[in-house]
């Protein structure tokens, strides 16, 4: 069975810099996997240990520095990696990310059972891609979901939306879309990165899947940014300096009354 | 044909979800806007909804809070929602009457479907929205949605250059506005017949633990970040037993959650439970959006962190840079 695992490498959300414009200043921020990407691996694995003759693709799209991210997955199990990369892909929105991802899976893993992604990304925190890479591959997709069995050519996925949980079964081919509730993290040993070492990640740019320059990046993209602003803090903040219980048990008693 | 298309969904009981009133009453000011902007600019509203059935009022409603067609696409097999066939027969309606611009709801639903009509419509769509406006570009009205993005810490302003251009739009941002001598037209969309047998739901459960906690009367919430962690929930511990003595309730964040130092009921946030008390006290927490998203409208909001820079801090109208743990001690001895 062919498990295609989408992973996105992201900023750091919680260690934004900004320039003196109020930009974001990306070249001091620090990249991380995303974080609910973390939970599609950890459940990826999760059911090559469980199952016979699972082949693990990890793929993702981003710059050369993405490899990172693919490594930590060949570490962690993926047994293949595939990286797409080229200058032409900078700036897709998340039909034209949707697509190249879709064109890359068709292309180069066109067995696959099951794709695993996370529920979203957390710079962009659309969930766009999972639905329309669904869309693209013309199979059924469940997303929020937090646990999949897989038997035969079923697999049945708890999903869960606020506090209603719905138990999906599914034929495959389909995608699952993870979300970041991955409790148990295991992390890989010394010897996972030695042997993740030797994976050869193939790089494929836009003549490698067959798409057209105008139907990519920029120029392929319907949606683009206007403009973009900080939020302003709307609120007169007041520090309180000293006598902090008494302060909050006095406006305990306030609310009270 | 200039036309605003808003996509009304339908719970349980045929009626329609609150956000479809809100979604048409911004429509109608977006269609005066560009009124103003280029004279003699008329937009059609048209609100389509996908079921076997409707409940009448909603449809006056939807008149009421500004549509001037409403399309119902009708089929005894439609009763469940089923994302591979509602995008099917949403976009063979739309093929036969097109429009401009779609928007929908950003509910768990709203966000499963738009991507699959977008995708299949070959079109840009604008994720999760808090603001629209009709700008003049090039001579053109234009949509431009803005959305948080970077966790909020960041807006941007989009739009798009393919037709329709799309969104989905927040729940509870937009107030809806009914003119109950609004009237429309109605008609029913009858589509073929999509069967999907790839997938389907075996069970549904509804997590009653998650409900018993009634947050909705509380004057008072105090919840405890990740910050109150010293090895033990003794923190967690000391703050419920403090929300009981002031008939307050005790709330946490996701990450509290997450490391099982207090139950899933009473997780605040986005994908817990949104509350609104009068007074709400914040300790050891530093403002993911998830957690922001769901206390920011209380009345008065009270922060403790040791981060003078902590998110929470511009969402608070009272800043407390201390470590939170000395302060539960000193208040659970005044409150006990």
């Amino acid at each position: 069975m062919d498990i295609v695992l989408c992973l996105k490498q992201v900023p750091d959300v919680d260690d934004i810099k900004w320039t003196k414009e109020n930009n974001l200043d990306r070249s001091l921020m620090l990249s991380k996997l995303n974080p609910c990407d973390e939970f599609a691996i950890e459940t990826a694995v999760k059911l090559k240990q469980a199952l016979k003759d699972v082949s693990i693709t990890a793929i993702s799209m981003g710059p050369e520095n993405a490899k990172e991210v693919l490594n930590y997955a060949a570490a962690k199990g993926a047994d293949r990696a595939i990286l797409l990369s080229d200058k032409a892909f900078a700036a897709s929105d998340t039909l034209v990310t949707s697509k190249i991802l879709a064109s890359a899976i068709k292309k180069f893993i066109p067995n696959f059972s099951l794709v695993l992604t996370g529920q979203m990304a957390q710079d962009g925190d659309t969930a766009q891609v999972p639905v329309s890479l669904a869309q693209y591959l013309d199979i059924p997709d469940v997303t929020c979901a937090s646990d999949i069995v897989c038997e035969s050519a079923n697999i049945s996925v708890v999903q869960k939306t606020g506090s209603i949980m719905n138990f999906w079964e599914i034929n495959m081919s389909c995608l699952v879309a993870l979300n970041d509730e991955c409790k148990e993290k295991t992390f890989p040993k010394i010897n996972d990165y030695i042997r993740a070492q030797s994976l050869n990640i193939e790089v494929y740019g836009l003549d490698d899947i067959g798409l057209d320059k105008n139907e990519v990046g920029i120029i392929g993209s319907p949606t683009r940014v206007y403009r973009a602003f900080r939020p302003e803090n709307k609120k007169n903040t007041a520090e309180i300096s000293s006598d902090f219980a008494k302060f909050m048990f006095e406006q305990i008693n306030k609310v009270k009354k | 044909m200039n036309k605003i298309i808003v996509y009304c969904e339908r719970d349980d009981i045929n009626t329609l979800r609150n956000v479809s009133y809100e979604l048409l009453s911004k429509a109608r000011s977006l269609k005066n806007e560009a009124k103003r902007l280029i004279k003699d600019y008329d937009i059609e509203i048209e609100a389509i909804s996908i079921g076997a059935s409707l409940d009448e009022d909603c449809i006056k409603k939807a008149y009421a809070s500004g549509a001037d067609k409403f399309t119902f696409i009708k089929d005894d097999s439609l009763n469940d929602f089923c994302q591979t066939i509602y995008s099917r027969v949403f976009v063979e309606y739309f093929n036969t009457s097109p429009s401009d611009i779609i928007l929908f709801p950003a509910t768990v639903k709203g966000r499963i479907l738009a991507p699959r009509i977008t995708t299949l419509l070959n079109t840009g769509l604008v994720a999760d929205c808090i603001e629209l406006e009709i700008i003049l570009k090039d001579d053109d009205i234009k949509l431009a949605s803005t959305r948080p993005t970077f966790g909020a810490q960041l807006m941007a302003t989009i739009i798009s250059k393919s037709s329709p251009q799309c969104a989905t739009v927040r729940e509870n941002v937009f107030k809806a506005e009914f003119d109950f001598n609004n009237c429309g037209k109605y008609f029913e969309y009858l589509p073929c017949r999509y069967e999907e047998t790839r997938m389907k739901i075996i069970k549904t459960v509804q997590n009653k633990i998650c409900n018993d906690v009634d947050f909705s009367s509380a004057k008072i919430i105090f919840a405890g970040g990740y910050g109150l962690y010293d090895g033990t929930s003794n923190y967690y511990e000391k703050l419920k037993k403090i929300a009981e003595n002031t008939c307050s309730k005790y709330g946490a964040t996701r990450k509290v959650v997450d490391f099982n130092l207090a139950p899933s009921n009473l997780q605040i946030g986005q994908t817990g439970v949104s509350v609104e008390p009068e007074l709400y006290v914040a300790f050891g927490i530093s403002g993911a959006i998830q957690h922001i998203m769901g206390m920011k409208n209380s009345k008065k909001i009270i922060a403790v962190n040791t981060d003078s820079n902590a998110q929470i801090f511009q969402y608070s109208d009272y800043k407390i840079v201390a470590d939170a743990r000395e302060i539960i001690d000193e208040l659970y001895d005044l409150v006990l």
